[in-house]
C-alpha cells in the first residue's frame, strides 16, 4: 500500500486541472464545467479515502522526497538563512487525511449542488464561477498536505485569493465587489502577522518543517529545554510571539474578535460559495493551522490561554448577533463565527481531539445548513429575508428534515453530532478551567453562547419552515431538482451520525472503547512521531481539576450545556413557534440596535481607518515630502544650483583650457616655492 | 667662448612666454599651432642646452625625440584645423564650442 503515497499529490492536482479545464473551454462545455469539477472532486475525494485507509493501515507520509524545491539549503551553513531548505512537500497523518475527506467531500457535495443552485437558476458566468471553486479546493486540499509553514503560508494566500473571486462573483452588484474587497483586506491584514511569523520562525529554527526531526516545533521545544535565549528574549517568550504572530493569520482567516467583520458581509457571494468556505476551507483553514501547529502551541501556554479566551469570547460575541438577524444567511454566518470560537477554545485548553472533532462535525452540519439555506432561497425565489418565509415544512420534506438534522446538530441536542463535539470541547475547558480562572471565563462564555445557540438556530428554523406562509413565494415554492436534495440528505446523514465516532463521555462511562477519533489522532493507525493526541498532552501543562470526579464533572458539562442549549430552543420555541409569529428583537430597545449593529463594530473600524489611520498616514505622509524628500531634493537642488556655476568654466574655448592650466600650473609653482621655502 | 647656460635658460623661457602668448591670445588655429611649435622649441633649446652643459647626450637625443613627435602633432593638428575649416568655414578656434558637456 505504500505507493497510495504517490498518487496524494493528484488530489490536490484534479481541481486545479478542473480548474484550467473549466476557465479555458468552460464556455463550450455542457453545464458550463460543472462536471469537471464534479470528477475532479469525486476523484479527489476517493483518494482521499484512499489516504484515510492508507493511514488506518500505518502509513504516513512524511520527511520524504519533496515534490518541488526552490532552495537546497547549503550543507555547510547548519543553521541561519543560508541553511534553509523551502521546498512543496507532503504530510500526510491522521489529522491531514481526515482534514482531505472533509475538504474533498465538501467540495464534492457542493459542486454538485451547484448544479440546481447555479445552474438550473440560469447564472451566467458559469465558467468563471466553477474555475473558482476548482482554485479554491485546490488550494485548501493543497494547505492541507502542506508539510511545512511557507508552503502553508502560500496556499493559505491562495484560499484568500479564491474566497476575494468567489465572494465577489455577481461583481456587476455594488455589495459583492466591496464584500470581497473587505474579506480580502480584512483577512491579509492578518495575513502580515502570519508572514512576519512564518519569517521570524525560520529565521529563529532555521527550518519551517512542521514534522519529523528537523521541525521548527522539535527545535524549540530544544531550545525552551535548554533555557536558550532568543533574539533577546527567553525561549518560551519567544515561542508565545512567533505563535501569537502565525496566530493572526488564523483570527484572519477563521474570522476570530475582531477580525470577523468580513465574514457576515461575505454572504454576498452564492450560497454554495459559502457552504464551501464556512465548512470545509477558508474558514476552516485558520483553525486547522492551530491544529497542524499544535505541537508549537502546546509550548506556550500564554498562546494557549490567548487562544482559548479569543475562542470563548468570539463564540458568545458572534452568537449574540446572530439572535436578531434577519437573513438566513446572515444568522448562519454569525453561528459560523460562533462554532470557530468554540474550535478555538478547544484547541486552546490543550483538547486537541476536541477541536478537530468539532471541525469535522461543524464541516458536515455548516455545510449542511448552508446548502439547506441555499435551497430554501431557490424555494423562494431568491428571497433570504426568513419573515417573508414561514410554512415551508410541508413544501419541501427533505430540505425540512435536513435542516432540521443539521440544526439539532449546530444547537448541540444530544444525539446529533454537534452535541459530542461542543460538550467535548466545553468538558476540556472546564477541566482546564477550573485551575486557570482566564480559562475559565473563557468555558463560561462559551457555555453561555450555548444558550444563544440553540436560540437562534430555532429561531431560524421556526421562522422559516414553521407557522403560516407569511408570502406569496413562500405559500407557492418553486421546486428543487435531485442535485439540491441529494447533498442535503448526505450531509444530513452525516449531521446527524458523525459524531458517533467519538463517543467519549459514553465511552468513559460505560468503559467501552469507543472514542475513535481519539484512538485515529493518537496515532493508532498510523501517525508521525510527535504528531499525536499523548504526545500534545504531555507538552500541554495545563493542570486539570475535577468537580468531585472525572464522571461528575463530565456529567455536569455535558447537562449543562444540553440543558442551555434546549433551554434556548425552547425559548425560540415559545416566541417564535406560533403561526404568526413578531419580532421580539425589537422589545429589547438600545441593546437592540447595539446587536443590530453588530456592536458597531464596522464602524468602529472605520472610525479607526478614518480617525486614527488616515490622519497618521497624512502626517506621515507630511512628514515624507517635507522632511524626506526636502533632503534628498535639498542634495539635488544644491548640486545642480554649484555645478551651474561650475558649468562655466567649461567654454569649449581651447584657449581658456591652456589659460586654466597655465594658471593652475603657476598656482603651483608658486605653492610648491611657499612650501619649499624658496622665497 | 662659451655661453653661460643661464642665457640659454633665459632664451627658452622667453621663446616660451612668447609662445605661451600666442596659444593665450591668438584665435587663429595656425598662428595657435605655430605658438605651440614655439613652445616645443623652448624645451628643445633647454634640453641641449643642459646636454651641453652636463656633457652627455641624453638630451639631444630627447631633442630629437621631440622633433619628431612635433613633426607628428602638426600632421595631426593640421588635419584637425582642415576638419575645423571644413565644418566652420574659418579656422577661428573661439567659433568650434560645441564640444563642452
Amino acid at each position: 500500500m505504500a505507493d497510495a503515497f504517490a498518487y496524494a499529490p493528484a488530489i490536490a492536482v484534479f481541481p486545479l486541472v478542473a480548474f484550467v479545464v473549466a476557465l479555458v473551454f468552460g464556455t463550450y462545455m455542457p453545464k458550463k464545467g460543472a462536471f469537471a469539477g464534479i470528477i475532479a472532486t469525486g476523484g479527489s475525494l476517493l483518494l482521499s479515502l484512499w489516504m484515510l485507509v492508507t493511514v488506518a493501515g500505518g502509513e504516513v507520509r512524511h520527511n520524504s522526497e519533496p515534490l518541488y524545491e526552490w532552495t537546497a539549503g547549503s550543507a555547510a551553513a547548519e543553521a541561519g538563512a543560508e541553511g534553509i531548505s523551502f521546498s512543496f512537500g507532503l504530510l500526510i497523518d491522521p489529522l491531514s487525511a481526515l482534514m482531505l475527506v472533509i475538504v474533498s467531500l465538501v467540495a464534492f457535495l457542493v459542486h454538485v449542488f451547484s448544479l440546481g443552485y447555479m445552474n438550473d437558476e440560469g447564472e451566467t458566468g458559469l465558467p468563471r464561477y466553477y474555475a473558482s471553486l476548482g482554485l479554491f479546493t485546490f488550494s485548501m486540499l493543497a494547505f492541507v498536505v502542506a508539510d511545512n509553514l511557507l508552503m502553508a503560508f502560500m496556499f493559505f494566500e491562495l484560499v484568500g485569493l479564491c474566497s476575494y473571486l468567489l465572494i465577489g462573483f455577481w461583481f456587476r452588484t455594488k455589495s459583492a465587489p466591496s464584500a470581497a474587497k473587505k474579506a480580502f483586506l480584512v483577512t491579509r491584514f492578518g495575513d502580515y502577522f502570519f508572514l512576519i511569523g512564518v519569517v521570524a520562525i525560520a529565521a529563529t529554527f532555521g527550518t519551517v518543517g512542521f514534522a519529523g526531526e528537523d521541525s521548527f516545533v522539535v527545535a524549540a521545544e530544544a531550545a525552551i529545554d535548554d533555557g536558550a535565549t532568543l533574539f533577546g528574549f527567553d525561549a518560551q517568550t519567544w515561542v508565545t510571539i512567533t505563535g501569537l504572530l502565525v496566530l493572526g493569520g488564523v483570527l484572519g482567516k477563521s474570522a476570530q474578535f475582531p477580525f470577523h467583520t468580513w465574514l457576515p458581509d461575505a454572504m454576498e457571494g452564492p450560497t454554495t460559495v459559502s457552504a464551501l468556505i464556512h465548512a470545509a476551507t477558508m474558514v476552516a483553514a485558520g483553525v486547522y493551522l492551530v491544529a497542524r501547529m499544535f505541537g508549537y502551541y502546546a509550548l506556550s501556554p500564554t498562546a494557549l490561554a490567548i487562544i482559548a479566551f479569543v475562542g470563548g469570547f468570539t463564540a458568545l460575541f458572534a452568537a449574540t448577533m446572530g439572535v436578531v438577524k434577519d437573513d438566513i444567511k446572515q444568522v448562519l454566518a454569525y453561528s459560523t463565527i460562533s462554532q470557530y470560537g468554540y474550535m478555538m477554545l478547544g484547541l486552546g485548553v490543550g483538547g486537541y481531539v476536541a477541536g478537530v472533532f468539532h471541525l469535522m462535525n461543524h464541516a458536515f452540519f455548516k455545510a449542511l445548513l448552508f446548502l439547506g439555506s441555499g435551497a430554501v432561497i431557490v424555494l423562494m425565489h431568491h428571497e433570504q429575508d426568513m419573515w417573508e418565509m414561514g410554512g415551508l415544512k410541508d413544501k419541501a420534506p427533505v430540505t425540512y428534515y435536513t435542516f432540521l438534522a443539521g440544526a439539532l446538530a449546530l444547537a448541540g441536542i444530544v444525539p446529533f453530532s454537534g452535541f459530542w463535539s461542543k460538550d467535548e470541547v466545553l468538558f476540556d475547558a472546564l477541566i482546564v478551567g477550573l485551575e486557570q480562572p482566564v480559562i475559565l471565563a473563557a468555558y463560561a462564555m462559551g457555555l453561555l453562547a450555548v444558550f444563544f445557540t440553540g436560540f437562534y438556530t430555532f429561531r431560524m428554523v421556526f421562522l422559516t419552515f414553521h407557522g403560516e406562509p407569511r408570502t406569496e413565494t413562500a405559500e407557492d415554492p418553486h421546486g428543487v431538482g435531485w442535485s439540491i436534495k441529494a447533498p442535503l440528505v448526505v450531509l444530513g446523514v452525516l449531521a446527524a451520525v458523525a459524531g458517533f465516532v467519538n463517543l467519549a463521555p459514553i465511552a468513559h462511562i460505560a468503559g467501552w472503547d469507543i472514542a475513535f477519533l481519539e484512538h485515529w489522532l493518537d496515532g493508532e493507525y498510523g501517525s508521525v512521531e510527535g504528531l499525536t493526541y499523548h504526545a500534545y498532552h504531555e507538552t500541554v501543562a495545563f493542570e486539570e481539576g475535577y468537580v468531585g470526579s472525572e464522571t461528575i464533572t463530565m456529567l455536569l458539562s455535558a447537562g449543562l450545556s444540553l440543558g442551555l442549549a434546549l433551554a434556548g430552543a425552547f425559548a425560540a420555541h415559545t416566541l417564535y413557534n406560533v403561526p404568526e409569529p413578531e419580532r421580539h428583537a425589537t422589545k429589547l430597545g438600545g441593546a437592540y440596535s447595539v446587536l443590530r449593529d453588530n456592536y458597531y463594530q464596522d464602524e468602529y473600524q472605520v472610525w479607526l481607518a478614518e480617525g486614527l489611520t488616515l490622519p497618521l498616514a497624512r502626517a506621515a505622509d507630511l512628514f515624507d515630502r517635507t522632511v524626506v524628500d526636502g533632503a534628498v531634493d535639498g542634495v539635488s537642488t544644491g548640486s545642480l544650483f554649484g555645478s551651474s556655476w561650475v558649468k562655466r568654466i567649461q567654454t569649449g574655448l581651447v584657449t581658456n583650457y591652456a589659460a586654466l592650466l597655465v594658471a593652475g600650473f603657476v598656482a603651483l609653482l608658486a605653492a610648491l616655492g611657499l612650501y619649499g621655502g624658496w622665497f | 667662448m662659451t655661453v653661460a647656460v643661464e642665457y640659454y635658460v633665459l632664451l627658452s623661457m622667453a621663446m616660451f612666454c612668447i609662445g605661451l602668448f600666442g596659444v593665450l591670445t591668438r584665435r587663429n588655429a595656425l598662428l595657435f599651432l605655430m605658438s605651440v611649435e614655439l613652445m616645443l622649441n623652448a624645451a628643445n633649446v633647454n634640453l641641449i642646452a643642459f646636454a651641453f652643459y652636463h656633457g652627455n647626450l641624453t638630451g639631444q637625443v630627447f631633442a630629437l625625440f621631440t622633433m619628431a613627435l612635433a613633426a607628428a602633432e602638426v600632421a595631426v593638428g593640421l588635419g584637425i584645423i582642415l576638419v575645423l575649416y571644413r565644418n566652420f568655414r574659418d579656422v577661428d578656434v573661439t567659433v568650434p564650442t560645441t564640444m563642452r558637456w
